[in-house]
């Protein structure tokens, strides 16, 4: 029968708890789109902060509930950390063992990383050595122009497609079902269509793709977009990669008008993750860290130390749709799947608040539903005219709209 | 809508609510009072003078008639007798020199705990009593405890005095009683404070404290996010029935980071007074009827609403 392929769920989607460490703020790349605006080679963790924040973790089971663990490896770019790495990760699950945590046996080692020393022994060690626990993303944002627009090395700018290229075969060898990020900046959008069509030609079956936050956007690029999307949508269609490939700009849940009420939860899980740096302190999600805010202060929620201050992450876990949404959100027709970074959110804001949406990417979001709108009217009539329509409808896997 | 206009005539003017003044400064300047005031009169606002301990230039005492006010000032001031509202620091020296206005008296929790009976003969003394914690944040689960112990003996005091047939009014313990919607302190959205420096600030704890100010008389008050100030905005006070609380929006700031999130000891200090005011009212209403009117408080078996959002409920 026809298959639609999706994107992937999240490994225990919803069940998780993630911990990030941000494990150094250095990186080889300086990404022209990159949110992290105080990078440096200075800010690199030790092993004794990290060991006091697993401590801290692991011997709070009764305040951290969840089933599950994804502890998250960031930076700057955290390979470049690998040694520390390893030595972290060796101990949390010594530790898991030792205590009989419910989350041994039931955790994940995340990385994101740009790619680039992928290759090198160390990591390899790493990874052949926690394989089945593992999760890696290379970000790789498409054609080699594309990649190059943004990625560049941090002195030379010169771009890094071909340093990260060269690592993918083997990065899909050792995860076939991995997926890779891709960021839409303003420069970016002329090459959308052809970068997600590079990057399933490279055997990459999963594009998550999505538009910064910030608020970067031109006059008209709302329509290049939509016209990016729409060619895609073709290319997608016509030539059937819909059912071995996926990428993230397609999904049946989004352009609904939502209800007030019963769909007010949050899009952002921040305050639900817990991030730590060099420094030892807490944080609701990396993005509230000082290194990745322009115009506000860090939002501290506690240290190794003295541990999380409950209080402020109350705000947090009591945020909803509607509370931090201008009237034109709610009023609006094409809601559902209009996302939005609760850090980014805070960032923009008059006031030092979580509670001020910002609203920079609404042209792009509504680019995206008419173009969606696009993708599955052709697609369903595609399947009709093959008789499989009735059978897609039958077997299709409804999944919730995925958020932050 | 802004309805009062809080005027701190100096730096040093008495502190009512959670903050602290200034123990140094000068005085609101006369220029910017009487830009204070025609402001108060162009937009309706009813004018409340803060005072500092100590006596105020001649000019002052002249200006500050020029509207209808209500002031505010230490027990000790020189000018007592013309107080509308009067604050005490602490327990000690708890003999008013005027009766027949409301007190308000600012104290640690410790000191409460101890000597709480020293409030007892204020009861009598005035329409309404408020104690105020200076240290409300540090409430501690011991403190609740206690806290709520002392309520308990308190209130069989306050239920003799209403079965003797006063009606003595003591914020922790009666204001709840008396309300079935809520009624918080509502700076920034109900009142705004003019401070020395001849700027706005939500409150004077936001002006005291370095925030950045919300105005000033010549340009009129500009609130960033003011919607973030009502009710409406702070998802856990809009489901909450300690109607009495102030709902601090400084505290709010000081603690949670923001202005619309309760801190879980502004919540359960709320609720042990609620649970308190609840408590009483059935208590008096065993001796007969009383304001009938008034609905039963209900049954909760939760400190902070906080922890129903959390379970999802």
């Amino acid at each position: 029968m026809t298959a639609i392929k999706t994107t992937n769920k999240e490994w225990q989607y919803g069940l998780n708890k993630q911990i990030t460490f941000i494990v150094t703020k250095d990186c080889q790349l300086a990404c022209k789109y990159c949110y992290l605006v105080g990078k440096n080679i200075n800010e690199r963790m030790s092993f004794d902060t990290a060991q006091k924040a697993i401590d801290y973790i692991l011997s709070r089971e009764d305040e951290f509930k969840e089933e599950s663990v994804v502890w998250d490896f960031i930076g700057g770019e955290p390979f470049l950390e690998i040694d520390l790495i390893d030595k972290i990760c060796d101990y949390l699950k010594t530790e898991m063992y030792r205590l009989n945590h419910h989350w041994f046996n039931s955790y994940r080692f995340s990385f994101s990383t740009n790619g680039i020393n992928y290759h090198e022994k160390k990591v390899q060690d790493f990874i052949k050595k926690n394989h089945e626990h593992l999760s890696i993303g290379i970000t790789i944002d498409g054609t080699e122009l594309k990649h190059d627009l943004n990625r560049v090395y941090k002195h030379s700018e010169k771009g890094s497609y071909k340093d990260v290229v060269k690592n993918i075969p083997l990065w899909l060898s050792q995860f076939p079902n991995a997926a890779t990020k891709v960021t839409i900046s303003s420069a970016d959008i002329p090459y959308i269509k052809e970068s997600v069509l590079h990057l399933y030609s490279l055997g990459i079956k999963e594009v998550n793709i999505n538009c910064v936050f910030e608020d970067v956007w031109k006059d008209g690029d709302d329509k290049l977009f939509e016209k990016q999307l729409v060619e895609l949508a073709d290319e997608i269609i016509d030539k059937d990669y819909y059912k071995d490939y996926a990428c993230s700009f397609y999904s049946e849940h989004i352009g609904k008008p939502m209800d007030i009420k019963l769909e007010n939860q949050n899009w952002c899980g921040a305050g639900k993750m817990l991030s730590i740096d060099a420094a030892g302190n807490f944080y609701p999600c990396t993005r509230f860290a000082q290194y990745s805010l322009r115009s506000k202060k860090a939002l501290i929620i506690g240290n190794v130390n003295d541990g999380i201050d409950k209080n402020k992450l109350r705000p947090f876990l009591t945020l909803d749709r509607t509370t931090q949404s201008p009237q034109k959100c709610l009023e609006c027709d094409v809601a559902s799947g209009c996302a939005w970074c609760q850090g980014e959110n805070y960032d923009a804001a008059e006031t030092p608040t979580i509670y001020q949406r910002s609203t920079a990417i609404c042209l792009m979001h509504k680019a995206r539903v008419r173009a969606n709108n696009y993708y599955w009217n052709k697609l369903y009539r595609k399947l009709e005219l093959e008789g499989e329509r009735e059978r897609y409808e039958q077997n299709k896997i409804v999944e919730p709209l995925k958020t932050c | 809508m802004v309805q009062y206009l809080v005027i701190l005539l100096s730096d040093k003017s008495v502190p009512f609510c959670h903050y602290e003044n200034k123990n140094t400064g000068s005085l609101l300047s006369l220029n910017d009072l009487k830009k204070g005031l025609r402001f108060s009169m162009f937009e309706n606002l009813s004018v409340q003078y803060v005072f500092p301990n100590g006596e105020l230039p001649r000019e002052y005492l002249t200006a500050i008639e020029e509207v209808e006010n209500v002031k505010i000032m230490p027990a000790n001031s020189p000018y007592v007798g013309g107080a509308d509202v009067m604050v005490f620091n602490g327990l000690e020296n708890l003999n008013p020199q005027k009766t027949d206005v409301p007190f308000v008296v600012r104290l640690y929790r410790e000191e409460f705990f101890e000597d709480y009976e020293k409030l007892l003969p204020l009861l009598d003394k005035t329409p309404h009593l408020s104690i105020v914690f200076k240290d409300l944040i540090k409430f501690g689960e011991n403190d609740f405890k206690q806290y709520e112990n002392v309520q308990e003996s308190l209130s069989k005091q306050v239920e003799k005095l209403y079965v003797d047939g006063k009606i003595p009014q003591l914020n922790i313990l009666t204001d709840r009683m008396y309300l079935d919607k809520m009624r918080n302190c509502n700076a920034g959205v109900e009142s705004i404070t003019l401070a020395p420096d001849g700027n706005f600030y939500i409150c004077p704890a936001f002006y005291y404290n370095g925030e950045q100010p919300c105005g000033d008389p010549d340009s009129g008050i500009f609130i960033k996010n003011p919607q973030l100030l009502k009710l409406d905005y702070a998802p856990i006070c809009r489901r909450c029935d300690s109607y009495h609380c102030k709902r601090c929006v400084w505290l709010n700031k000081m603690t949670t980071l923001e202005v619309n999130t309760p801190s879980h000891e502004q919540c359960v200090v709320s609720h042990l007074e609620r649970n308190a005011a609840k408590s009483l009212l059935t208590a008096i209403r065993k001796h007969g009827e009383f304001m009938p009117q008034l609905p039963e408080i209900a049954d909760i078996n939760c400190l902070d609403p906080f922890k129903k959002i959390e379970n999802g409920s």
